[in-house]
């Protein structure tokens, strides 16, 4: 397969992750292709403005796009802490929408800014690696970092307070679970995956403009976690390595392509309406394994 | 705190809104340590408002809401928990995706004492033996009964000192009513306090000790179990008896 192909399908599952996050707790929040752009924006003025990160090499160095990433995840994350305050009290719908908005707002902001080159937007942003191979080992390691994030997360205190928040929000809150900062936290969260995301998509896109941010790249990073599914991390890198690689995929079918790409985004939820991966399929493919039942299937009621 | 003689829980003149609807109308009730109260009225009267303010869900408009004679009307919920106010929500809300032990799991969440945790489990599982045999199973797959047993549990798991119960026998077979009735009476006479708000007055006001009778949002009459049980205006025109 085509380096660059994986290098994209890595940031697509990196995406999908970031939209996962708040779902955890139930929040559905399209915010993250505004936190994805500004870490792309991070990076691009970063990078080709500040020339004490470009190194003495012939290469970018990667330590530099390390401290963008920091400093990107440091900027999406106090925004994220304020806006949250404020967005994080809208439920279902309504904070889709806010969360759209908030999307727009920051296009159209960096988009009639000087400083952020305009609708042109940044170019030469300077190669940390020399081939998309690079690109794609170093996603593929950033990715398993933060899936094996997610993976404690879904089974530490903080997750475990998300998925009660997600089952029902009352019965946790009840029980003395502080709903408004562990949603909170999961919004953080997701930004922070967004805007590091940003740093390596920016480097590997060579130019950053407004238009990576929009409204598409809302719901097609939806789209990943709708079809993967969202009970588990496995679900968005699922989904957006597969949603990410299909139109590629389907370049022999020429004109047809975007057709069944719409075919499969509506056929997935309709015959697999929690996503692809569910964690009903890992217990049932760990059983067959193990040739052993679990205690669920002990436990079911005669 | 006032003293010794300040009650576990007061209500002084509390007054909530909902935006520009008010919901409780001032109203005043007191819950000694190891009463069973029972807090009665018909749909929308304010009753699930009164627990939602106690428990820190809402927040009062005005009046007071005291706990041991400490004023407590704006804690966060997690606060009140901690307080010893376990409140065990209408229509049950286990989480149904979770298994039973789970659910109960949650219920203990502010509580770091892994020993006396273990001990109360086992003590809601003694309570209602039928959750000990589901414990591995969703708690969406439980029976209506099943999971109210699930519910309260759950509320248990907290330790509290005052267990609130919003409409505990909503949507159950009168065998089952009786059984989560009998349950409730058990933990009383154990020394629990409870406050039970319910709509099916029969069947609180049988193992209850007092009862409050809650009326578009301020309390219209109030006294004994007993005496609540006999008053046959009473009866007709709040408790819906025949």
């Amino acid at each position: 397969m085509d380096a660059g192909l994986l290098e994209q399908m890595l940031l697509g599952a990196l995406l999908g992750l970031s939209v996962y996050l708040p779902l955890r707790c139930g929040q559905l929040s399209l915010a993250t292709p505004g936190f994805f752009a500004i870490g792309g924006t991070v990076a691009a003025l970063l990078s080709t403005r500040v020339p004490a990160l470009a190194g003495s090499g012939s290469t970018y160095p990667i330590t530099s796009v390390l401290l963008e990433m920091a400093l990107a995840a440091l900027l999406t994350g106090v925004l994220a802490l304020g806006l949250g305050r404020v967005v994080l009290r809208l439920r279902g719908i309504y904070l889709a929408i806010a969360t759209i908005a908030l999307v727009e707002i920051l296009r159209v902001v960096t988009l009639n800014l000087e400083f952020t080159g305009g609708a042109l937007g940044i170019f030469g942003i300077p190669q940390p690696f020399d081939s998309a191979a690079g690109y794609a080992a170093f996603t593929l390691a950033l990715l398993a970092l933060i899936c094996w994030l997610c993976d404690r997360l879904e089974k530490n205190r903080p997750g475990r307070a998300m998925a009660a928040i997600r089952d029902d929000e009352l019965a946790a809150a009840s029980q003395g679970i502080n709903t408004a900062d562990t949603k909170l936290l999961a919004f953080v969260l997701s930004a922070l995956v967004a805007g590091i995301t940003g740093v390596v998509a920016a480097h590997f896109l060579n130019s950053w403009n407004a238009k990576l941010g929009n409204f598409d790249a809302s719901i097609t990073t939806l789209a990943f976690v709708v079809f993967g599914g969202s009970r588990t991390w496995l679900g968005p890198v699922f989904g957006g390595l597969l949603l990410t690689a299909l139109p590629e995929l389907l370049r022999p079918v020429g004109d047809l392509r975007l057709i069944v790409f719409g075919a499969v985004i509506l056929v997935g939820p309709l015959f697999f309406p929690k996503g692809v991966i569910t964690p009903e399929l890992f217990k049932s493919f760990k059983r067959r394994i193990r040739g052993t039942p679990t205690a669920a299937a002990q436990g079911v009621k005669p | 705190m006032n003293g010794p003689q300040a009650p576990l829980l007061e209500l002084r003149n509390l007054v909530v809104r909902y935006g520009s609807i008010t919901a409780l109308h001032g109203i005043n009730l007191t819950v000694q340590a190891g009463e069973l109260v029972t807090l009665l009225g018909a749909n929308g009267a304010g009753k699930s408002t009164t627990l939602r303010a106690i428990s820190s869900l809402i927040h009062p408009a005005s009046g007071e809401i005291l706990w041991h004679g400490g004023l407590i009307n704006r804690l966060r919920t997690e606060r009140t928990v901690k307080l010893g106010i376990s409140h065990c929500p209408e229509g049950r809300r286990v989480l149904s995706r979770q298994s039973v032990a789970d659910n109960l799991a949650l219920g203990a969440w502010l509580r770091r004492d892994k020993a006396a945790i273990a001990t109360d489990l086992e003590r809601c599982y003694a309570l209602f033996p039928r959750l000990a045999e589901r414990r591995s199973q969703l708690a969406g797959s439980l029976s209506g009964g099943e999971q109210q047993m699930l519910a309260i549990s759950r509320s248990l798991m907290a330790r509290p000192t005052l267990l609130m119960l919003d409409e505990p026998s909503l949507g159950l077979a009168p065998r089952l009513v009786a059984e989560v009735m009998a349950a409730l009476s058990q933990l009383h006479r154990d020394g629990l306090t409870i406050l039970l708000v319910e709509q099916n007055a029969q069947a609180a006001l049988t193992i209850a000790d007092r009862g409050l009778v809650l009326e578009a949002g301020s309390i219209s009459a109030g006294g004994s179990a007993e005496q609540l049980l006999a008053d046959d205006s009473l009866q007709a025109s709040y408790l819906g008896a025949n």
